[in-house]
């Protein structure tokens, strides 16, 4: 499993998209009544409601939905692109693909829509930054362009766009990280702090605030306007690969190389918990959207072991 | 030298169908003719081509296939200057006029079978011959083209050989000079290779492009065409006594049994021996041998032979090292040592693959496990599908994190051409591996391949070294403790 996303639709019926290096994604649904089964195979709970069979041959290894959960983009690892809408059953079909032109032109890698799903922004291995308007994919294979932000560096591993849709993030192979301003289309911050590589970087609920983390084991928060580091999360014993925050913002769940999950207090700055499933790597972690009559919060992880795991989060709210 | 020619001149009786000998200096001299554009030579040394006679060449089975297939040679982009092309062959074949006037001396008839390489070649020889008698527009030879099929999974490595066999026509003179070229070159190997027969002596592909560099060009030409024939004879390379030069280095506790009763002990020589060819080896003796590592690198081979690990444990062990792709000998080292077979008293120690973490190792690990893509008809007697992967695994990239700033150094960033490999070789494991057995196989190395994609991530074996150490204890955890 490579990775995850959880959209929430309007009746609270969540589902959770599913990637990983098998060719096709796999949909889940979670019912409204998130309830406290004790045991960790919950599956009944989660049924497979859709498989997208067969989309991307070599296998997919990014997916990310819009906050109203009706598109989602897929990027498979030859590079292509792939965009899905909902329908109002809940039932995924394709809506357009971006393959990319010639050769040079880079494998799309890290995807984040914004909240009302009219853009994508997508990071190119080779350090470029595309912003597509996805009313403008079609079926046809080449998409115009809305934007494009260029720092001819390296391998943007990571990407999101804030909730209002101002600015995105993108977290590079050599450790920088750039903020644009969308509405601009300008660099609006270079943060420094983390030299190894970013594999994620999140904007948090508010938008004041971006997480990123990444193989140097801290997780760093920065203010996003005046791109200032706030604070640093130490703890993780190996390589952070995936970050999220809760839906109001106090905590981060995030999932390490070594199959830690982590869940950090913003409040406290430390790590309240840690989960450990197994050695395998956690490729991808998602607090699911609190629907307002559960009593517990609870975040999913996907990893090399080829499972989603779903956790019960704090009894605290 | 006349009385040789009297051979030559005389009836049916000096020349028969098994005298290969003959054979050969007439088709040789029949070049030599239509190369000069003369029908009869005046200056007594060669008969006038009346009285040539096969011994009845439609008697003779042609093993050549005459299907005109395909003509017109691909563009390769190396024109040869015309001039050159009109000189060499007749150089060559004056050598070859020479090389006969010589060898006249030890004619040995002998009744060789057909469809033995030996008789293939000289049916190509009769082929041209008659041609020419025949006065044809052009003599050609008939090459096979090997199919350039990735290495199945499927137990039937013979399907990939027998579905569409290309055959691809040279003439000569042909519509290029390119042709013209290649018919020579083909012609030549030919020769080389008919005179390694008969003579029972090895030839390397290298030696073979030393006997003519100016004709040859570069050693992929003869590297590709001698493969081109031996696909076409439907024999290994081996057959044909053309080898390639040792590439390989082993150590470790088991001992040769040669043909000519010697023994080589593979443990005799701390600093390794190169690897043998197999031709004269009777049997191993493997009593000792518990486990076998294939090292990618000679670096590392070095590293590990001489480590404390390797004092302790050169007793129960084989280390083999193909110096990044390995070459046939290497492999067919490998699978004789792995597959019980009576030669090697039915053992079959477990292998490991000791390699880089980069899309080239998980190549060569393929290689040495399914056989290669260029040589994909051999592949059956030269695989060992039951190698496991030993290093370095995904799971071993946060050793870059232990090891401070030597192992941080270790571990870089793919580059374009190591992700666009990557790709690649997803693609024929996806695309290649419907219906192979063994799904953990396949699985492993589609899996691996997305997992180095995600990281971003390369590493050497050093970066074991970089915790001293650290080799050791993975080397005995796998090793020792199974």
């Amino acid at each position: 499993m490579l990775s995850l996303r959880i959209p929430q639709d309007d009746t609270n019926r969540l589902t959770v998209l599913s990637a990983s290096g098998s060719s096709s994604i796999h949909i889940y649904s979670t019912r409204g009544q998130i309830t406290y089964a004790e045991g960790a195979d919950n599956e009944h709970q989660y049924p497979l409601t859709q498989t997208l069979e067969g989309v991307h041959p070599l296998g997919c290894h990014q997916i990310c939905t819009s906050l109203d959960g009706r598109l989602a983009a897929s990027a498979g690892f030859n590079g292509e692109l792939r965009i899905w809408k909902r329908s109002e059953y809940g039932h995924w079909s394709s809506a357009g693909e971006v393959v990319p032109e010639e050769q040079k032109a880079g494998e799309h890698w890290a995807l984040a829509p914004s909240e009302n799903e009219q853009y994508l922004a997508c990071t190119i291995n080779d350090g470029r930054t595309n912003i597509y308007d996805t009313r403008t994919i079609f079926a046809g294979g080449a998409a115009p362009k809305f934007a494009q932000f260029e720092t001819q560096d390296s391998f943007g591993m990571s990407g999101d766009i804030s909730a209002d849709g101002s600015m995105t993030a993108s977290g590079r192979q050599n450790g920088s990280i750039y903020i644009f301003n969308n509405s601009t289309a300008r660099l609006a911050h270079s943060l420094a702090g983390l030299i190894k590589p970013v594999r994620s970087v999140k904007f948090n609920p508010t938008c004041k605030l971006l997480a990123a983390a990444g193989d140097a084991r801290i997780i760093a928060l920065y203010d996003t306007q005046s791109g200032e580091q706030i604070a640093n999360l130490v703890g993780h014993g190996s390589w952070v690969m995936s970050l999220d925050w809760n839906w109001n913002g106090e905590y981060l769940p995030s999932g390490g190389y070594g199959g830690e999950a982590k869940i950090w207090s913003l409040a406290r700055r430390a790590c309240m918990a840690t989960q450990t499933e197994s050695e395998k790597c956690l490729w991808s972690v998602r607090w699911l959207p609190r629907a307002a009559s559960a009593k517990y919060e609870t975040f999913v992880t996907a990893g090399a072991g080829g499972t989603l795991a779903i956790y019960r989060g704090m009894g605290e709210t | 030298m006349d009385d040789d020619f009297e051979d030559l001149l005389g009836g049916r009786d000096g020349i028969g169908q098994d005298s290969s000998q003959e054979s050969l200096t007439t088709a040789a001299a029949g070049l030599d003719f239509c190369e000069r554009g003369e029908e009869l030579l005046d200056d007594g040394q060669t008969p006038p081509q009346s009285t040539f006679d096969y011994g009845g060449p439609v008697g003779l089975v042609v093993e050549t296939d005459l299907s005109v297939a395909e003509m017109g040679p691909s563009g390769k982009g190396k024109r040869r200057n015309p001039r050159s092309i009109n000189t060499t062959p007749g150089s060559a074949i004056d050598r070859a006029g020479q090389e006969i006037t010589s060898d006249c001396s030890d004619t040995t008839p002998s009744t060789k079978p057909p469809d033995s390489p030996l008789g293939q070649i000289e049916a190509v020889f009769e082929q041209i011959a008659d041609d020419m008698i025949g006065h044809t527009r052009q003599i050609g030879i008939s090459l096979d083209v090997r199919p350039r099929v990735p290495p199945t999974r499927s137990s039937t490595v013979a399907d990939a050989i027998t579905l569409d066999r290309k055959t691809r026509r040279l003439g000569f003179p042909g519509e290029t000079a390119e042709e013209a070229w290649r018919f020579t070159v083909i012609l030549r190997i030919l020769e080389l290779m008919h005179e390694a027969l008969r003579t029972g002596v090895t030839i390397s592909k290298r030696d073979m492009y030393y006997r003519d560099p100016a004709l040859f060009g570069s050693q992929t030409h003869v590297d590709r065409y001698v493969d081109d024939i031996a696909y076409t004879f439907n024999v290994p390379r081996s057959a044909l006594n053309v080898t390639a030069a040792a590439k390989g280095l082993v150590v470790g506790a088991f001992s040769l049994c040669r043909r000519d009763g010697s023994v080589l002990n593979a443990a005799a020589d701390r600093e390794a021996i190169l690897i043998p060819s197999l031709k004269d080896v009777l049997s191993v003796d493997l009593s000792a041998v518990k486990w076998i590592v294939v090292v990618e690198k000679e670096a590392s081979f070095r590293s590990i032979a001489a480590s404390t690990f390797w004092d302790r444990l050169s007793t129960e062990g084989v280390l083999i090292t193909g110096k990044g792709y390995p070459d046939i000998a290497t492999r067919a080292l490998l699978r004789y040592l792995c597959t019980p077979s009576p030669r090697n008293n039915f053992a079959s120690p477990p292998s490991y693959a000791l390699m880089d973490y980069d899309p080239d190792g998980l190549a060569i690990m393929s290689v040495y496990r399914y056989g290669s893509a260029a040589l994909a008809h051999e592949s059956a007697a030269l695989c060992v599908p039951q190698l496991k992967w030993l290093g370095l695994r995904s799971e071993h990239m946060h050793l870059g994190e232990e090891g401070g700033t030597h192992a941080s150094q270790g571990l870089l960033k793919l580059t374009p051409r190591d992700r666009g490999k990557a790709r690649k070789m997803l693609e024929r494991e996806v695309s290649g591996d419907g219906g192979g057995h063994g799904e953990s196989g396949e699985g492993e190395m589609q899996r691996a391949l997305q997992t180095m994609l995600m990281l971003n991530v390369k590493a050497e074996l050093q970066l074991l070294d970089a915790v001293p150490g650290r080799l050791t204890e993975l080397l005995e955890r796998e090793l020792c403790g199974s």
